[in-house]
């Protein structure tokens, strides 16, 4: 009886083990973004405190958005950001892609990806399903700055997103750098 | 007294008839192409573009495109049954940065019976565009675009039922590049005189 009681201890704690470390693997993938930019380009990156964001110089505007005016996209308080200014990013594109793809091809699915070897300009979207909603990883890389945003969208934007992957994308990453008005 | 039958082994027939499936099933393989190997180009281009839109995509693009949006509503349409759509797109700052034999590496795999090349298609841009279609039975569950330029190469590949029609629709959409083929109508005599 006391050994019963004893295996089922120790299979339920394993058990809360795995979610755990599933949990933190699907929700840490940001961070772990970030960190493979940083070591993969020799760069880092600037926390950003939210009352800082005001201060932020904004990397393009929202008024050039296909369509004019700006539309709110993520979910209000979703929007995860990490930037990078005054950066070199000096590295192999292609092998950057692949790491960036192997590293997220267990919970994330590619949608878009733009590279120009030329301009040295790489810009991907990936998308996974949260729910009744959907995660969005944007990231952009020039040869200078760059840009992580991960934000939830609604089954709508989401559906923004998939038909104008790169005028949303970009909706996105200036909705997350913009300067909030409201 | 065993009857021949059962004499033979039921071990060969059995693997006998796993080939037969086996190979079956790899004639009758999803028409998914392989372009990974364009990758290379990459390095030189002034834009790549790459679009994998695999089925899970797919399913999350019909549970979230609205019936109600008449745009959405097409899109959903178009896109319900397909196991995916894949882009590579690449363009250059300078002529022959592709080969020819980087195009052939999609041809090669595009070859009969399982694939046939439609002939009543051009392109609306000077670019040399090839359009191929797989067939399971009578009707078509694959498509191979290859449009190539003197600065531009595109491979669109979609996997389920489509056709050129349905990706004409598609075009602009879902990442899709506007490829600019337009169906000729086949001629007649009176016109070929």
């Amino acid at each position: 009886m006391k050994h019963v009681t004893i295996s089922k201890l120790i299979g339920f704690g394993l058990v809360i083990l795995l979610t755990a470390s599933l949990v933190n693997a699907k929700g840490d993938d940001f961070g772990s973004v970030v960190k493979m930019i940083e070591q993969f380009y020799n760069v880092k990156h600037e926390g950003i405190p939210f009352l800082a964001k005001a201060g932020m110089k904004v990397v393009g505007t929202a008024a050039k958005i296909k369509g004019g005016t700006a539309k709110r996209l993520a979910e209000v308080g979703s929007i995860k950001l990490a930037v990078f200014e005054d950066q070199e990013f000096d590295g192999d594109l292609i092998k950057f892609r692949n790491s960036l793809n192997e590293a997220l091809k267990q919970s994330w699915i590619p949608l878009v990806q733009t590279l120009s070897a030329t301009d040295e300009e790489q810009s991907y979207i990936f998308v996974r399903e949260q729910g009744n909603k959907f995660n969005v990883l944007v990231i952009n890389i020039a040869q200078h700055e760059g840009t992580v945003v991960q934000a939830t969208l609604s089954s709508k934007n989401l559906a923004l997103l998939m038909k104008d992957p790169e005028g949303a994308g970009k909706n996105i990453t200036n909705e997350a750098t913009i300067i909030d008005q409201e | 007294m065993r009857s021949v039958f059962q004499r033979i082994s039921i071990i060969p027939v059995l693997v006998v008839l796993l080939v037969i499936v086996s190979a079956t099933a790899g004639h009758a393989q999803e028409p998914r192409i392989q372009m990974s190997h364009l990758d290379y180009l990459a390095a030189k281009a002034t834009e790549t573009v790459d679009v994998n839109i695999d089925e899970r995509l797919v399913q999350i693009a019909i549970k979230v495109f609205s019936d109600k949006d008449p745009d959405e509503a097409q899109i959903k349409k178009l896109v319900a049954g397909l196991k995916g759509i894949y882009v590579k797109s690449f363009e250059f700052d300078a002529d022959n940065q592709f080969s020819a034999a980087d195009v052939d590496s999609i041809r090669n795999q595009l070859r009969e019976p399982a694939w046939s090349r439609l002939v009543n298609v051009r392109s609306k841009r000077d670019s040399n565009v090839e359009v191929y279609v797989s067939l399971s039975g009578t009707s078509v569950n694959g498509l191979v675009v290859i449009t190539s330029e003197a600065r531009e190469l595109t491979v669109v590949n979609i996997v389920g039922p489509v056709d050129l029609e349905k990706l004409a629709h598609l075009e602009g959409s879902l990442g899709i590049p506007d490829l600019g083929i337009e169906i000729t109508k086949p001629k007649t005599k009176n016109e070929d005189q």
